[in-house]
């Protein structure tokens, strides 16, 4: 059998599987909003575990990570560092975010600052933010699927067909099934992700190396230039070392479709668990990527894409069945963020914008029923940015990385009570516009100043223009900060 | 409810050991420390690079920490 036949045949096998669990989903599904976009809060640690480290981890971890060690060395081992990160704003901000949301019943990261901050205008900009800086990672997501499958069938399926049939996949199973078929089908796609990229990487090793030790040796030997900073292009300085843990670990996680899911666990003690223990996932899948980048600089030294370098690895190196397991494995990770990402625009189109400015006050199925329209939407709108190939989004996918980073200061104001000062709303929305404003100028106009990643600048600016804002507008309400600040209280520190 | 005192510092002895732990060990991983004395090759570590293995033991101390606040309930 032709090893395309093989890697396509189990693509799609992998494919069915999705949409099985769809349908299983449904089955154990009720017709209510809560059930549909949070899971029911019933999120259990090994379900929740699994959708947030395969969310976490997107087409970026098997692709683009391995081309990062490849081009820049052993710089990109700074990974780690945000994965731990991650783990500790869990613990700490997402277990609030929890208590805050079972609570007073919040389904969107909107719900509860616009709550708090007694703001529309903050609600309106929250929901904004939300949707138009992850939009473009359905493109990117899509993409990387796309080139996935043209990839292993040969460009027998092209690349535009590639990106449709597996964005009508994923849309699919999320329309039918709501977030559980998205959490199910996450716990299958966690697993595979983490097998497939650590043994397409210790396979790879050993074959062409001996071992990871023989591979450090030879590139201590032949480049030494990958194994010290700031890398052989220079790249990792010390700003943008910086810069980066902050961007991808909080702006991660401030992105909606993390957000969303510290709502869905089912106890505080589940999401304190997950905190402690998510970075041993998240971190160790960069060791099998740091094999491969650095191992392909030496046996691959030329390629033009640095991103195709496990796959061309592994067409040239690995039997068939185990490329076709391992690039299932890719599909795996880039689908497992695509139906978050559609879940939670879906959830914040339906609930921060139709629910509560155009259809007020329907039933439950007549709002499930708008949800399930949006993804169709969204699904043609994705598939359009993806085949359509606009000069700008560049800049939009490079601007969106820390563009949910900038509700840090109005959450922390939600969720860490302060005795001495309180953020207010018109703080919040003028942090955000002054962030968004700075990250575009020192990303585009003045690039990273002094060598100070874009993601420090703007976050700095937005803290300093909301701390300046809230000192001289109106404070919420001191029935809703003891509300809201008494329940942070009483769920940190008991009564 | 009133907040007797700021939710921006521990109150806590476990508290606090945990967060100057946890920051310590990020402080580790991050410039000027890495890109100065731990930016090295040699020596090796159980087959490692210096630099590779000396991030791995800041990373599995950060996971250390986060794992025994959690079992000690801070």
């Amino acid at each position: 059998m032709e090893p395309w036949v093989v890697s396509t045949g189990l693509i799609f096998l992998y494919l069915i599987a999705t949409i099985v669990i769809g349908v299983l989903a449904n089955r154990r599904g009720t017709a209510n909003m809560e059930d549909f976009f949070l899971y029911g809060r019933q999120a259990g640690f090994i379900v929740l575990y699994l959708t947030v480290v395969a969310t976490f981890h997107s087409a970026f971890a098997f692709l683009g990570s391995g081309g990062f060690f490849y081009t820049h060395g052993i710089g990109f081992w700074m990974a780690g560092t945000w994965t731990v990160l991650v783990g500790a704003i869990t613990y700490t901000i997402g277990t609030r975010i929890w208590a805050l949301g079972k609570k007073f019943g919040y389904i969107t990261p909107a719900d509860m600052l616009a709550d708090f901050y007694e703001s529309e205008g903050v609600r309106v900009i929250v929901a904004l933010v939300s949707v138009l800086f992850t939009l473009v990672y359905i493109q990117v997501q899509s993409a990387g699927l796309g080139y996935i499958l043209s990839v292993a069938t040969g460009d027998r399926i092209s690349f535009e067909l590639a990106s449709a049939i597996l964005l009508v996949v994923a849309a699919g199973y999320l329309m039918v099934g709501g977030l559980r078929a998205v959490y199910w089908t996450d716990v299958i796609q966690g697993i595979w992700m983490y097998v497939a990229v650590w043994g397409g990487s210790l396979l790879l090793t050993y074959k062409l190396f001996g071992g990871p030790v023989e591979l450090w040796r030879r590139l201590a030997a032949e480049r030494p230039d990958m194994l010290s900073l700031p890398g052989p292009e220079g790249f990792f300085t010390p700003g943008m070392w910086l810069g980066m843990t902050i961007a991808l670990s909080f702006g991660i996680i401030f992105q909606p479709h993390m957000m969303i899911r510290y709502f869905t666990a089912a106890s505080s003690k589940t999401l304190k668990l997950l905190g402690a223990t998510t970075p041993i996932y998240l971190m160790t899948l960069f060791i099998p990527a740091a094999f491969v980048g650095l191992g392909g600089a030496l046996i691959l030294p030329d390629l033009a894409t640095p991103d195709r370098v496990f796959p061309e690895l592994l067409f040239r190196f690995a039997p068939p069945w185990l490329t076709g397991l391992i690039l299932a494995g890719a599909t795996a990770a880039a689908m497992s963020t695509l139906d978050s990402i559609l879940h939670s625009n879906m959830t914040v189109l339906t609930r921060d914008v139709y629910q509560r400015y155009v259809a007020p006050d329907r039933s439950q199925r007549h709002y499930l029923a708008f949800g399930r329209c949006v993804v169709v939407v969204l699904l043609v709108v994705g598939w359009l940015l993806t085949v359509v190939n606009l000069d700008y989004l560049v800049v939009l996918v490079m601007l969106s990385g820390v563009g949910a980073l900038q509700l840090m200061p109005g959450v922390l104001g939600v969720c860490y009570p302060n005795r001495e000062r309180l953020t207010t709303g018109a703080g919040v929305v003028a942090g955000i516009g002054a962030g968004l404003v700075t990250l575009y100028l020192t990303r585009v106009y003045f690039y990273q100043p002094f060598g100070v990643h874009e993601a420090v600048w703007s976050l700095g600016v937005n803290f300093v223009v909301t701390i300046i804002v809230s000192q001289v507008s109106r404070q919420p309400s001191k029935a809703t900060v003891e509300r809201i600040h008494g329940e942070v209280e009483r769920f940190v520190y008991g009564d | 409810m009133k907040i007797p005192r700021s939710h921006y510092l521990p109150r806590t002895r476990n508290g606090w050991i945990a967060t100057v732990a946890f920051l310590v060990a990020m402080a580790l991983a991050q410039p000027p420390i890495v890109h100065g004395v731990m930016n090295r090759i040699e020596p090796w570590v159980l087959g490692m690079p210096f630099l590779f293995a000396y991030l791995l033991l800041a990373y599995v101390i950060g996971i250390a920490v986060l794992i025994w606040a959690q079992r000690r309930g801070v």
